[in-house]
């Protein structure tokens, strides 16, 4: 092949090696998935450092779960404020803030904010035990790292996700009741109205838990891959957190098209 | 007794070529060599951490290679290991982490853990340390717990990697005359990496020398230090002229 047409085939072969790489790394997650269903069937896991896991990865984020989702309602009121006013639709400003909340925003929202704070930390880790031989400390102990490492933090990262998501949802409704009233001079009791009305329902609340249970699983998968597969000491952890958070936030976004589609 | 036979491996390039190693039953072998020739590697073969590409190991009499993932878990029950970055768990104090083996593989009494957990502090002069967190520790003091927690468990086969590093001249003898002492009293198959070569040789039994992947030697440290081979000789007396 001469220098011309090598030029002019540059970018395809740089997407078929990208493509290559991205069915690489689903495979690979594909493969930890599976190892941690093995054990998840078999209740093989450290009760220990699941407890750990769930104080660290659940109970440290509530600040940061706090902090978005009391913002993330007020600004959906000074979103909608412009139109609420213009054609006196007070009585929509709870079902607005209730629909676009736990459909969509709570769940992404919290996704995007544990990714940032657990998965990064967990890729970190993880990352950290492979370099330094932690993991293979494990091994020759005779202890299974899946088992005792990553089982554990899957599940609290997905248990985080969702009780986050819940969290979440009534203090971004609460603070949308209150910008309301603050911003706008919609009463809590007229927005309260507004969400109760029953042009929302349960099946609103669990669409946004499923995709936050799905998000869990994302997240749960990538920065255990990505912590694990670590190589080339500290450089290569820096580089294994990056990927987890691009992984992380480009598959949520992904995965919740496909499943907003699937569920309505 | 070990047994390895023709081992290879290859990362992309060759990091073992072709090694067969005898280690007897009781004996403390120090494997020597330059930085990345394998000696390492070596170690994670011996105990299934790695899988070879061509090649056997057997240890007792049974290929680690046709152990399955349970019965690798077993056999693991047989080794005690240092590993060169010395691997305490971050997450665990100084005393957990020698305990560590102690609750997970043989669910000993817990006073009988506290009890060895405070025997093997004193051993390696780590004793009132038990409550530190593993990052406020020096390299040295590292090493010393990463000791303690490889010989706790009193398995029959013990490996260690570069036992000494960061160690003092005062500190790095006591630790080499304790292992030494232990391996003779518990009669462990003992191996041990090490770049501190005066006084390895002072402890062992025999002597292997890796360069590039391969054994290059194998024999008593009394031929080590006679061996007229010249990249042995270069290394064993610390010459600057020679092939290495």
């Amino acid at each position: 092949m001469n220098g011309t047409a090598a030029l002019a085939l540059a970018p395809l072969t740089r997407a078929r090696d990208a493509l290559y790489d991205l069915a690489g790394t689903m495979g690979q997650m594909g493969i930890v998935a599976a190892r941690i269903v093995l054990r998840l069937v078999h209740v093989d896991l450290d009760g220990r450092e699941l407890l750990r896991n769930l104080y660290k990865m659940g109970v440290k984020s509530l600040p940061i779960v706090v902090v978005t989702a009391l913002f993330t309602g007020a600004i959906m009121v000074i979103q909608a404020a412009p139109i609420v006013q213009r054609y006196g639709a007070q009585g929509l400003l709870g079902w607005g803030a209730g629909f676009g909340t736990l459909r969509e925003i709570g769940p992404l929202l919290t996704a995007l904010m544990i990714s940032g704070r657990v998965g990064a930390n967990n890729t970190a880790e993880l990352g950290t035990m492979t370099v330094t031989e932690q993991i293979d400390a494990l091994r020759a102990l005779a202890i299974d790292p899946v088992a005792f490492l990553v089982v554990p933090r899957f599940i609290a990262i997905v248990a985080t996700l969702f009780f986050s998501t819940l969290y979440a949802d009534a203090l971004a409704l609460f603070g949308a009741a209150y910008a309301g009233d603050a911003l706008i001079g919609v009463e809590p009791m007229t927005f309260y109205n507004g969400l109760v009305s029953g042009l929302l329902g349960i099946g609103d609340v669990m669409n946004g838990l499923v995709k936050s249970v799905i998000f869990g699983i994302m997240i749960g998968l990538s920065s255990c891959h990505f912590g694990l597969s670590v190589t080339g000491g500290a450089p290569g952890v820096g580089r294994a957190v990056n990927a987890t958070v691009v992984t992380s936030a480009a598959g949520i976004f992904v995965v919740d098209y496909l499943v907003s589609f699937l569920l309505g | 007794m070990i047994e390895i036979q023709n081992l290879s491996k290859s990362f992309g390039h060759p990091v073992l070529c072709d090694v067969s190693l005898v280690v007897p039953m009781g004996c403390l072998y120090g494997l020597i060599g330059p930085g990345a020739s394998g000696k390492s590697v070596l170690l994670k073969m011996i105990t299934g951490l790695m899988r070879p590409d061509t090649g056997s190991v057997s240890v007792d009499g049974q290929n680690v290679q046709a152990l399955t993932d349970i019965e690798l878990a077993s056999f693991r029950l047989k080794f005690g290991m240092l590993f060169q970055n010395n691997a305490l768990f971050d997450f665990m104090t100084v005393a957990d982490n020698i305990a560590f083996p102690l609750r997970r593989m043989l669910e000993v009494p817990e006073a009988e853990i506290r009890q060895r957990v405070e025997e093997r502090l004193r051993a390696v002069s780590l004793g009132g340390f038990g409550e530190r967190a593993p990052s406020g520790l020096s390299g040295g003091q590292k090493k010393r717990v990463g000791v303690a927690r490889a010989t706790v468990t009193r398995a029959p086969i013990i490996f260690y990697d570069e036992p000494a590093a960061g160690l003092d001249p005062v500190t790095s003898q006591k630790i080499f005359d304790l292992l030494r002492d232990e391996q003779r009293r518990a009669k462990q198959t003992v191996i041990m990496v090490s770049s501190d070569i005066d006084r390895l040789l002072t402890v062992t039994d025999r002597i292997g020398m890796m360069y590039r992947g391969s054994l290059v030697f194998d024999g008593t440290t009394d031929e080590a230090l006679h061996s007229e081979d010249a990249r042995v000789k270069q290394f064993v007396h610390g010459l600057t002229e020679g092939p290495l």
